[in-house]
This record gives C-alpha cells, structure tokens and sequence, in this order.
C-alpha cells in the first residue's frame, strides 16, 4: 500500500490521513444545527460591544495588574521548576511525570489547590507554575539537544559543568530559548485571565461574570482590555523593566494567608480517598471489605463518567484539530504581504489577535447561541482558537525566513516556495497545540460539552474530591497516550518537537 | 537563575509572613446580580464591624464550592449560602449551624420557563416536558438544579438524561433565561426572583419565552457561621451576630443580597433540601 502510493509526498500523506481522521470525528460528534431565535441575545451582545463600559467593574486597574502579576509569577516559578528539570528530561520517568502533569488544565490545578492553600495567590501562581514549569522542561530539553555540538567538544579539558553547559549549548540557542519564554508570558495572561473563573482576582473574575449575566457593556469593556494588553505586549514587556515588575508582582500580591498544614494532611489523609477507605480508617470497615467497596466505586465511575468523558474528549479534540488545520491553511496565506497588500496583511494580523486572545470560553459561548447546545460551538470556539495562534505563530516564520523579500510573488509564489519551506514547523506546531487543544476540551466542559473536565467539574462542585482527582488521573493518563501515539505517527523526524 | 534564587527565597518569606489578626471574615454570592461585588459586600463588613466591634472582612468567591472550600477551611467564619450550598458546608464542619435567612427563603421557589415553539403554556400540574431539551442553572444551585431536578424526578419519575433530548447546565439563571429565550435549549428552571426581575427590567422577551409552571415553596438562602465562633472571639459573638443580622433594615444593604430582611433559622428548616440532595444523588 505504502510502495504503490510513494508518489503521494509524505507530508501530503500526513495531510490527508489528518484530514480523515478529524473527519470521522466530526461525523461522530454531534453536531445539530437547533433552529434558534437569537437575533434578541446577539443584538443585546452587539449593542455592548458598540457601548464598551470601563467603569462598570470595580478595582479594574487592580485586576488588569493581578493578571499580569500572576502571569508573572507562574512564569517565574515555572522557570524555576522547568530549567532543572530540563537537564534531566531525558530519563523516562521525569518525562512521564511532567508529561503527566502538563496534561492537567491550569483550571484543575487551581480548583485542586483551592482545596490545599484556600483563595490565596499561592493557589493561582502554582496552578500556572506547575502546568508551565514542566512545559519548559521539554520544551527546553529539546531546544538544547538542537544545539550544535562543536562548541561543547572543543571546550578545554576540565571546563566544569556549569560552563560546559553556559557555553556549550545554552549560548548557541539562547534566542530561541528567550523567544519562547516570551511566547509563553502571552500564554500565561492568557491563563491568568482564566484562573479569574474560578476565583482569582484576575480580569476572568469579572469577565465570566459579566458574559454570564448577561452584563456586555462591562463584558466588552473587559474583552478590549484583555485584547489590547497582549496586543500591546511588545511595547510594556521590556527586558529592562522585567525585574521592576517581579519586584512589584510580589509586592502588591493579594495577602497570602498563612499556610494551614492541617488542611494539606486533612486533603492527602481523608479528601481524596473514596469513602469506603475511610470508612476503613475510622475502623467501621474491614481492610478486604474496603478495597472491594473501593474497586467497585471506581468501576461504576470508569464506567459511567471516564468512559463518556474519553469519547467526548477524543472526539472533540479532533474535530477541533481538523477545524483548525483548514483555518490555518485558509487564514496563512491572508497575511502574506506579498500576495494580499499591506492593508489586507494588518486587517489579517489583527483578526488572529482578536481569535488568539478572546477566550474559548466566550468564543463557545456566541458560538452556542447561534447553532445551539451540540458539540459544534466547542469544535469552532478551540478551531478558531487555536487557528488564529497557529496562524500567528506561522506568520511570524514566514516573516523570518526572508521569503516575502526575496520576490516570491503571488499565489504561486506562495504556494511553491513559502507553504513549503514553512510547512512542516506549522505542522509541528500543530501536532503541539494537540496536547493544548485536548486540555482545553475542559474548560468547554465547564459550559456543558459532556468531556472529561465536565465531569471533573461536576465533581468538584459535588465536593466529591477522591472522583476528581481519578477523573484527573483519567485525563491526565489519556494526554499522555494520545501524545505517546502522536509521536509515533509523526515519526522519528518530528520526535524533536518543535517550538511552541 | 541567581535573580530566580532570590525571587524563591522572597516567596518563601512572603508565604510565611502573612498570618493574620483576629479577622471577622465572610463571603456571599447573591442570587442576582454580581457586579460590583466588593464595593456593595464592604458596606455590609461595615455594618457588622459597627456592630461587632471586630475587624470584618468581605471575601469575595465565584461559586458556591469555592465558598463551601472557604467556609471548610476557616477562611471564612460565615457565609450567605444556598439552600444546597449550605447543607454541604455544615455536613464538613461540625457544630456549624444556620443562623438566619432570608424573609423570602422561607418559601422560595423555581419556575420552570418554555420557548414559545414547545407550545407550552401555564398550568397547574406539572407538565409533560419529557422529549424537549432541557437546561438547569448552575450545577450546584438550589433553585435552577437541585429542587428543578427533584421535582422532574417525582413527577415523571425518570432521571432528566433519561428524559430529555438534551440536557445543559448553564451556569447562571439569567443565562438559563436568555438561552431558553433564543431557543438554544426549549425548557428549563430558574430562581423565581431573578425571572421576576428580569421581567421587571424588561431584559426579557415574554413573547418568546413565558413560565410554565411554578414549583412547590422549599427553603433556600439562609447565613451559616462556623461552630468555634465564641471560641474564637469571645462568648456571646454568635447570638451578637446573630441579632446584627436579623436587625439589618438599611434598604441599601439588603438590596445586596437582595432580601427584604432576615429572619431567625436553624438547621432543622433546611432538612428538606438536605433529604432531596440525597434522593436524587448529589451527596451521600
């Protein structure tokens, strides 16, 4: 089969089996278009959007600056966390762990941490730091292995560690690694908004109440803020004043209230085990007894709520992921100057801002009332999500190969000589953004797409933490071999993933 | 990695550095209208800190867990919870009791709305909504969840996934309205108050979705403090809260919850909703 189709290339290959598989997916999801009525609700949300309010949320200037610390903060800590653990990525086990903890949504960690720390910004900061910090680890291990080796075999003899490593490998790709610290900062307002759902002070907190109650005047104010600070990044994220702003990040932080150990033994000791296991601790049930109990707790939970979260899961995740290949393929060559005009380019570049930096969950949210309550708000909302960075990022490698320069006109310019060169790295990319797209299928859960975070949150809100964190442990397991089997598929030219 | 040494060694100090003063603490969520949390809930701390004679102060949370987790963990001494919200808390904290609630909880109730395409109109007896699909409020909320569910249970006595085409949570009443409006979901349950007033205010189109049926009177909003009050500041804090709260009359502060005044309670008024939360499966 493969020897009768070599002369399909073998990206084109890639293409299309992506293509049939999201494609399967999109037939298995559910996808009813409901007969709606919405024009009353749009025109209310269009009437806000025309009529921004800035000063209907109190302490805004607090929650823009909370946003940004926390960002901070978790990038901080991240790099703290992920810089070591990037010179040990190499053992399975540390990869396995940090694949493992990667897999789990900022959400969770913060609703996890909740439990553990109280409202308190140590709760925000570690949900960004430990999903970030082992994000850099791998992203870091794999940009070091690509460093060139030739400075590393002629340092002298005897050159110790540390400088072996400064000058061997970090020096030769130290752009690289500043350039996706830096992209990571924009993710990280990103999820530092988000946190805001579930109770940081961040700008979310304002934002999910105002689109929830239906407040768009403020939702909007609150939406052009948003928009405009990782709009305007390049322009207030100096390198110079970024040890100004950790100095200020700590010292406006929220109070922290004083750590209780009580609450994180109370957790590990009695939270987080199903009941018949405590019923076991407090001696009212035999240790046989207890586990059978247990084992078929967690049987009826697979059954019930794990195996209908995977599916849903898997099958939203792909059609996202299909939706957004065809994005991205449609929206790239809109931004090349050299085929669409300067105008058409910054019309382009500010429409992947806009879907870049408008959450998923507000996306979902407009999405939802004009084709109603099926899967397919959430496939678009992660589809044009995700297309709009990938685009970007794309754009941005288009821009630094120098081809647009080089007089490569028109569409076929384009399409024979720029789609090429940049084809796989977008393709990477996208392979990346996968792993993202699958952890973002939870917060959709949170709107009612029945996936494995709107069991995760039902849970959480049912008290119930020993289901959550099996849940957790589902998603987290199931991140890590779609991952496994995306690597294979990939082959071993991708198996460096790229940089994202 | 030097600077990042540091900035460790100053979270670590900040970390340990925050205890705090004896702090009268508390949260609320109102069942309408959060905006302005802070600035409407620091009048209230203001009242009560007059009235106590202790520093109080406002916490604001997100949800009904988040303020269970905050109650649980004493960051919060009390709480204005929801029917369910508050039988959840007290079962995690022992000796904590319900104080008093609103005028108006005392017979709360939901409405169940239809878009106009169902043809559905008001009646009395509960009606035939099986095969529509359906949208709660929030998960855990008392008035668009728990009784809604209960009420569909007994009545058509099949479990609402089993019932309905499909059924949604959607967050928030208003929002619960504004989707059954546009038809996203054809039928679903909201607080009394909020439809009331979004009708008042004219922010919904009655020509396109219109109650259907009004549930029985249940018990829902009531003020929870934790067991160890007295303990903590001084003998008699409880029973001083206590009548603070029942004496609150300035119209300004109980347009926040919004409640018309507050009235005694104990724990025995919220048996009903805790026996419906174990009927239908939301705790054990």
């Amino acid at each position: 089969m493969t020897n009768r189709l070599r002369f399909i290339g073998r990206w084109q290959r890639l293409t299309l089996s992506l293509w049939a598989l999201c494609l399967l997916a999109f037939i298995l999801a559910d996808t009813e278009i409901i007969a709606l009525e919405p024009w009353n609700e749009l025109g209310r949300m269009l009437s806000g959007v025309l009529t921004p309010d800035f000063f209907a949320t109190e302490q805004l200037i607090d929650a823009l600056w909370q946003t940004v610390s926390f960002a901070l903060l978790g990038v901080g800590l991240g790099l703290i966390i992920g810089v070591p653990l990037s010179l040990v990525y190499h053992h399975p086990i540390v990869a396995a762990l940090c694949a493992f903890i990667r897999a789990i949504h900022e959400i969770f960690w913060a609703l996890l941490f909740l439990q553990l720390f109280g409202l308190s910004p140590v709760t925000g900061i570690l949900a960004l730091a430990l999903p970030y910090g082992t994000t850099f680890a791998r992203v870091f291990h794999d940009i070091l292995c690509q460093a060139p080796k030739v400075t590393y075999a002629s340092l002298p003899y005897g050159s110790d560690a540390v400088s072996r490593w400064l000058y061997g490998k970090v020096a030769h790709v130290l752009p690289q690694l500043l350039a996706y610290v830096r992209y990571r900062f924009e993710c990280a307002l990103r999820s530092s908004a988000v946190l805001g759902f579930v109770g940081m002070p961040t700008l979310g907190f304002h934002l999910e109440s105002a689109f929830k109650q239906g407040h768009y005047s403020e939702g909007a104010a609150l939406l052009i803020l948003f928009i405009a600070l990782i709009g305007t990044l390049p322009y207030w994220c100096k390198k110079a004043l970024l040890p100004l702003y950790f100095i200020a990040a700590l010292w406006f932080l929220p109070p922290v209230a004083n750590i209780d150990s009580q609450l994180i033994w109370r957790f590990v000791s009695e939270d987080i085990w199903p009941q018949a296991i405590r019923d076991w601790q407090l001696g009212e049930l035999g240790l046989a007894a207890a586990l059978g109990q247990s084992a078929s707790w967690a049987f009826e939970l697979l059954q019930t709520q794990a195996l209908e979260g995977i599916g849903a899961t898997l099958v939203l995740a792909f059609a996202a992921l299909g939706l957004t290949h065809l994005l991205v393929c449609l929206l790239l060559p809109l931004g090349y100057t050299a085929l669409i005009g300067r105008i058409g380019a910054g019309a382009q570049r500010f429409g992947l801002l806009l879907a870049r930096s408008v959450p998923e969950y507000i996306l979902a949210f407009v999405f939802m009332l004009l084709f109603g309550p099926s899967m397919l708000p959430a496939i678009l909302a992660l589809g044009v999500h995700n297309a709009g960075l990938i685009a970007f990022l794309s754009g941005k490698n288009i821009k630094d190969s120098g081809l647009e320069t080089e007089g490569c006109r028109g569409l076929d310019g384009f399409g024979y000589q720029v789609l090429p060169r940049i084809y796989p790295g977008m393709m990477a990319l996208l392979f990346y953004r996968f792993e993202v797209i699958l952890r973002e299928t939870a917060i959709l859960g949170m709107l009612g797409v029945a996936t494995l975070g709107f069991y995760i949150d039902s849970n959480f809100s049912e008290i119930r933490f020993s289901g959550a964190l099996l849940l957790m442990g589902v998603t987290a397991m199931l991140n890590v071999a779609v991952d496994a089997i995306a690597r294979r598929v990939m082959g071993e030219q991708l198996r460096q993933p790229q940089r994202c | 990695m030097n600077a990042f040494a540091k900035l460790l060694t100053v979270m670590m100090i900040g970390i340990s550095a925050g205890a705090h003063a004896a702090t009268f603490t508390f949260t609320a969520i109102p069942d309408e209208d959060e905006t302005k949390l802070r600035s409407r809930f620091d009048k209230v701390a203001d009242y009560l800190e007059t009235k106590l004679g202790v520093d109080v102060q406002y916490v604001p949370v997100k949800s009904y867990s988040a303020a269970v987790t905050a109650f649980r963990n004493n960051q919060v001494q009390l709480a204005w919870f929801g029917g369910l919200s508050g039988v959840q808390a007290r079962r995690l904290v022992p000796g904590s009791e319900a104080i008093a609630q609103g005028y108006e909880d005392q017979f709360f109730k939901s409405y169940f709305i239809a878009h106009h395409s169902t043809g559905l109109t008001k009646q009395e007896s509960f009606p035939a909504i099986g095969g529509y699909t359906f949208t709660f409020g929030s998960k855990d909320s008392t008035s668009g969840r728990l009784m809604p569910q209960f009420f569909i249970e007994r009545n058509l006595g099949k479990r609402p996934d089993d019932l309905f085409k499909r059924v949604g949570f959607s967050g928030d009443h208003s929002r619960t309205v504004a989707q059954v409006e546009a038809g996203v979901y054809q039928v679903g349950a909201v607080n009394y108050k909020v439809w009331d007033s979004m009708v008042a205010e004219g922010k919904v189109d009655t020509a396109k979705v219109s109650v259907v049926w009004e549930s029985p009177a249940y018990p829902d909003y009531q003020w929870s403090v934790r067991g160890d009050l007295d303990a903590k500041f001084g003998a008699g804090f409880k029973a001083k809260l206590t009548a603070a709260l029942l004496e609150m009359k300035d119209p300004d502060l109980l347009a926040s919850f919004p409640r018309q005044s507050f009235i005694p309670a104990d724990n025995e008024d919220f048996k009903p909703v805790e026996d419906v939360a174990k009927a239908i499966g939301l705790i054990d």
